[in-house]
């Protein structure tokens, strides 16, 4: 069973980004839902080597106008 | 027991436990059920526990004289909350509340946590290699936030 550790920096606002564990990996162009606000990935790295079943992922955000938000489940 | 090993599994800073010592952890830590808005630790308190953020997510901010003014980064499943004052027991680094509804953490008192490490030294030196990696991790997070 993989787990993502993922870190999630948020470019262009004050918005300090959030670290969770994730079933899978993330892709760009998918929008994620954090702590109840919506953002598009525009970056996916791998941060460092995995570890046991943990991966360690970096992610870089974009924040999401309003009326742009889909129904996403959050993570 | 079993829904909570499954979850004590999937926490980065016990990967590398047997089931049993799992098991062992699991029989000292309490679910703690926390609204919107909840605070959870006080920047400048004492702080004898600390939490795995199991449901929702909790925010971590900066402040002086005991007011919050500057979240520092949002933490969900998996993440673990209070660490610092476990290590060096200094009082609370940060204020953190949950901002997600319902947000469940696990809390593990800070005097449970050394008994079970001093009786099982596989346990301890597992989850100190964890709690190191995890301020790293943190640390990277801030790095590349700050780019």
């Amino acid at each position: 069973m993989a787990i993502y550790k993922v870190s999630f920096v948020i470019v262009g606002s004050n918005d300090p980004g959030a670290i969770l564990n994730m079933s899978r990996a993330p892709v760009v162009g998918e929008r994620v839902k954090l702590g109840g606000k919506t953002y598009q990935v525009v970056e996916v790295l791998n941060l460092i080597p995995p570890r046991g079943e943990f991966h360690y992922i970096h992610v870089t955000c974009k924040s999401v106008k309003a009326g742009e938000s889909s129904d996403l489940p959050s993570n | 027991m079993d829904e909570l090993k499954e979850i004590l599994r999937s926490v980065e800073i016990f990967d590398g436990l047997e089931a049993a010592e799992i098991e062992q952890v699991g029989l000292i830590c309490k679910e703690r059920r926390l609204h919107s808005g909840e605070i959870i630790t006080s920047q400048g308190e004492a702080g004898n526990e600390f939490y795995i953020v199991t449901q929702g997510f909790v925010e971590v901010a900066l402040g002086e004289g005991g007011v919050p003014s500057r979240v520092v980064i949002n933490l969900g499943a998996g993440q673990i909350i209070g660490e610092m004052a476990l290590l060096d027991q200094g009082p609370r680094s940060a204020t953190v509340r949950a901002i997600d509804e319902p947000t469940i953490v696990q809390v593990l008192q800070r005097d449970d946590f050394e008994r079970l490490c001093q009786g099982n030294y596989h346990i301890g030196y597992v989850v100190m290699r964890n709690i190191a990696a995890d301020l790293s991790f943190k640390l990277r997070h801030r790095n590349l936030s700050e780019r």
